[in-house]
């Protein structure tokens, strides 16, 4: 294995552990499974198929997802950096890219298991439980199938990844764990919510309706939202489509998840020049 | 054994929320084992985070032209940060991974073997240090940096951490180490470094100080040059440096059998 593939696998191997020995996060699986399985029972989608399924949890997705993401990621970096052991990893031939990768890497595993295994187990109470037959497996229009809940699954997973990593950019920036929480917070709420407020601001404002497949793939939840609509739902009930521009979702996803990656690759590699620049104009404002 | 440092320090300074904590140090550690001793608050720490580059100065250079390898500079924090739920020999597999350096081999130099199966939480403080002291020389490196190397220890461990460290220190490795203990830097160190306020107020060869300064010992020296009553055996390594906390008491050692330690 190469020198840096060897670093990421490295960290990787120790962020994993260190996720799979913290019992907090198996009970965050565990909880989710039972709000979506309540979800379900009270909206009474799973009884009749996949795409009911989907409708019912499709909003509640939208703020659970997010929330266990930021649970997974917003201690992820600064654990390290808090404890004054990022100072020790410094020492080896680690990059702090390497380092955020294997980081990163380890916590999206993370989020594939505790928020798709719950959502995975949904699916087959769905396939096990409802009625009519769910069993055919299609994805032309009119016609329910588990394919149409994989990808919505898919696109889960997608939102979940680009919130672990805004969360891990988030710890990254945190000067401590009370910070973490709050930037966590305010991470959150900017996301599930900004995104439509904008939107909405927008649309008051004069912008003309037919940009909103556009603008809705901008913001994380609107993308989302869009995806399923367009390739999930739409797929039974609106096959024409135009809920979304798919590309643009689909690149809005994996872009805020690279933007949260940088974010948090530049705070490691530049905040001490920064903080030691910022200490500079002090002095000079001192004297 | 060269001459050449193997790291520099020129005209360094940094400042906390625009309070100037060290000013105008220019040193070079050469091979050998360099003790930095000094008040607490004196910057020791903050002087040690600068030579590893994990604090920036805010004004000043510092330069590498001896430490070279694949990992030229190891560290030990004043606090030992390893995360719990790990063992002491997964802890350090991590460490050496990113080196091929060889985990077990590096417990038993230190003298923990027996605890490799311990769980860093489980440690007693001076076994934590010693696991530090054994991740900071994996992967061999030119410059050995360690803050407060015997604090929190008893009488056997600081001699054997001690020890530990000079023997690192060959003819192309130079080990810098902070410390209040100042007997053994008396029975270790080849150079030392003074601080006072933030800046050096003595640096070189300990013999050559300790005749500039007519002392008998270390103790004496740092008496002389910094007009503060030096650390003893007794009263040595429980405070804290730069504001951080003093590490925790080694009252309660668990019951491992830590090589060439407990019969001493």
């Amino acid at each position: 294995m190469s020198g840096r593939l060897s670093g990421v696998a490295t960290v990787f191997r120790r962020e994993l552990a260190t996720v799979v020995r913290t019992p907090g996060y198996g009970v965050l699986a565990v909880g989710l499974l039972v709000a979506l399985g309540g979800l379900l029972a009270a909206g009474g989608g799973g009884a009749t198929g996949f795409v009911p399924a989907v409708v019912d949890l499709l909003l509640p997705t939208e703020a659970l997802v997010p929330l266990v993401a930021v649970v997974l990621g917003y201690r992820a970096l600064l654990t390290d950096a808090a404890s004054g052991e990022l100072a020790v990893i410094r020492t080896y031939p680690v990059r702090v890219g390497e380092y955020v990768a294997g980081v990163l890497l380890a916590r999206t595993v993370a989020l594939v298991a505790v928020v798709g295994v719950p959502y995975a187990v949904i699916g087959v109470v769905v396939w096990l439980t409802a009625a009519p037959d769910t069993g055919i497996f299609a994805t032309h229009s009119g016609v329910d199938s588990p394919l149409l809940y994989l990808r919505f699954l898919a696109f889960v997973l997608l939102l979940g990844a680009a919130y672990v990593s805004l969360a891990a950019a988030v710890s990254a920036l945190a000067a401590s764990r009370r910070s973490a929480i709050a930037l966590g917070v305010l991470a959150l709420v900017a996301g599930v919510l900004g995104g439509d407020l904008v939107l909405l601001r927008s649309l008051a404002a004069g912008a003309s309706p037919t940009t909103v497949p556009v603008s809705i793939a901008l913001a994380p939840n609107g993308a989302f939202r869009g995806l399923v609509f367009e390739h999930v739902i739409g797929v039974a009930f609106a096959p024409e489509g135009g809920f979304v521009a798919t590309e643009l979702a689909v690149g809005s996803l994996i872009g805020w998840t690279l933007l949260g990656v940088a974010v948090a690759g530049a705070t490691l590699a530049f905040g001490r020049r920064v903080d030691a620049a910022i200490e500079r104009v002090r002095a000079g404002i001192g004297d | 054994m060269s001459e050449d440092p193997v790291a520099s320090l020129s005209e360094v300074a940094r400042t906390y929320g625009g309070v100037r904590v060290l000013d105008d140090v220019s040193l070079g550690f050469e091979p050998g084992v360099t003790a930095v001793v000094g008040p607490n608050g004196s910057g020791k720490s903050t002087l040690l985070r600068i030579l590893v580059g994990s604090t920036e100065p805010t004004a000043g250079e510092v330069r590498y032209p001896g430490a070279t390898g694949p990992k030229p500079i190891g560290y030990l924090p004043q606090r030992v940060p390893f995360r719990d739920g790990f063992t002491a020999r997964e802890t350090l597999a991590f460490y050496a991974r990113l080196v091929d350096d060889d985990p077990d081999a590096a417990l038993e130099r230190v003298g923990l073997g027996d605890a490799g199966d311990r769980r860093v939480e489980a440690l007693s403080g001076g076994m934590r240090r010693l696991l530090g002291i054994a991740q900071a020389v994996l992967g061999d490196p030119s410059l050995v940096v360690l803050d407060e190397p015997a604090s929190g220890l008893d009488p056997g461990m600081r001699e054997r951490a001690f020890r530990a460290a000079a023997e690192r220190a060959d003819g192309d490795t130079a080990v810098v180490v902070s410390s209040h203990a100042l007997d053994l830097v008396d029975a270790h160190a080849d150079r030392i470094v003074i601080l006072s306020r933030g800046r050096v107020a003595a640096a070189g060869p300990l013999e050559r100080l300790l005749e500039e300064h007519d002392a008998a010992d270390a103790t004496e020296l740092y008496r002389a040059v910094t007009g503060a009553p030096g650390a003893t055996a007794g009263d040595m390594d429980t405070a804290a440096d730069d504001g951080e906390g003093g590490e925790e008491s080694d009252d309660a050692e668990p019951d491992v059998h830590v090589t060439g330690v407990s019969d001493r």
